[in-house]
């Protein structure tokens, strides 16, 4: 073990490991399972109305199937999201250094070292912000064009609850699958 | 003797059968056919039709109908007839459809023409009867799926070169 290991990382080393980081906050995880709860589950409706599923006895498949859908569209989330905040945090730089210094200029009283601290945390924040919900509008669009090219093309003529898992297992599993590539 | 007793029933038959005919048909028809092609696949026609005569009598109609079949047209009430039949909904057309009705001596007359396969159009008919068949709805002209999935390939391909131009 280094020596700058055993002390810990300084505040700004941190932060610059937090753009790189797969590690997403707690609020942000809330977020993605929030999200791909309802997401799974919104196909629920297209099955039990336009495909007629009944939807008392199906209903343990509803609910497996879409809490593995909620785990690897989250997973999806996630990895999305890891791709795309490093590059937005590059992109938002430029702007966000303007803003901030523009805001601090009056302020004679802090150091350099803080300024770059304060950009630091700020682009790092813009980032992430944009990269979730980039992600999660990302996934969803192409998860519910699956489901429904998948369900009303391609498995149209399997029964309604092979249509149903199929329909969403591929397009979920396609979508955690797709996330792991790094473009 | 004999033969002069047969001889003049066959005379009485003939007339009888003269007098008997129905002269200067008036005819009232009218006529329904179903117009759904959604969930069913044929469609039904019906036509009702009252014959009036100047003087004699009608014993009974039968009807060409558009396939060339020949069918005995129903009583349903004094001098009031129908004629039914049904069609694939591909295969019905649309507009007016001319129905051939025929007495006892013209149903005779096909008969013999169909016997020597020949073209039934050679018989002419006692009266003509139309059914018109407005068409059918076979259900809307774009599917609603198909819109819905015209509607996210939109937005995933906006979300996929969005993507695209981020990462680049």
């Amino acid at each position: 073990m280094s020596k700058s290991q055993n002390k810990g990382f300084t505040k700004e080393e941190e932060l610059l490991l937090q753009d790189f980081s797969r590690n997403v906050s707690t609020k942000s995880s809330a977020l993605f399972y929030g999200n791909a709860f309802i997401v799974s589950a919104v196909p629920i409706w297209l099955f039990w109305r336009i495909h007629m599923m009944e939807i008392y006895s199906s209903l343990i498949l509803f609910v497996v199937v879409t809490a593995l859908s909620t785990y690897l569209l989250a997973i999806a989330y996630r990895n999305t999201k890891f791709t795309l905040k490093h590059k937005i945090a590059m992109k938002r730089e430029d702007a966000v250094t303007r803003e901030l210094l523009k805001k601090l200029s009056d302020d004679k009283k802090m150091s350099k070292k803080e300024k770059d601290e304060r950009i630091l945390w700020q682009k790092n924040e813009v980032a992430d912000f944009e990269a979730t919900t980039y992600s999660i509008f990302h996934n969803n669009a192409i998860f519910l064009t699956i489901v429904i090219v998948a369900s009303f093309y391609i498995l149209r003529s399997f029964s309604p609850s092979v249509n149903y898992t199929l329909s969403i297992g591929t397009a979920s599993g396609l979508l955690a699958l797709l996330s792991t590539g790094t473009k | 003797m004999a033969d002069h007793f047969l001889f003049s029933v066959l005379l009485l038959v003939v007339f009888v059968g003269l007098i008997s005919a129905c002269t200067n048909p008036q005819v009232t028809s009218k006529s329904f056919t179903t117009q759904d092609a959604t969930i069913v696949t044929h469609i039904g026609f019906i036509s009702e039709f009252e014959v009036k005569c100047s003087s004699g009598d009608i014993s009974s109609l039968y009807a060409e109908l558009p396939d060339g079949s020949i069918i005995p047209a129903a009583v349903v009430g004094t001098n009031k007839y129908q004629v039914s039949w049904t069609e694939d909904t591909k295969t019905a057309a649309k507009g007016t459809h001319k129905i051939r009705i025929f007495e006892e001596d013209g149903y005779a007359a096909l008969r013999k023409v169909l016997r020597g396969n020949e073209a039934t159009s050679s018989v002419s008919e006692f009266f003509n009867i139309s059914v018109v068949h407005p068409g059918a709805y076979s259900g809307p002209w774009l599917r609603s799926e198909f819109i819905a999935v015209i509607a996210s390939l939109f937005v995933s391909y906006f979300a996929v070169t969005k993507k695209g131009k981020i990462v680049a």
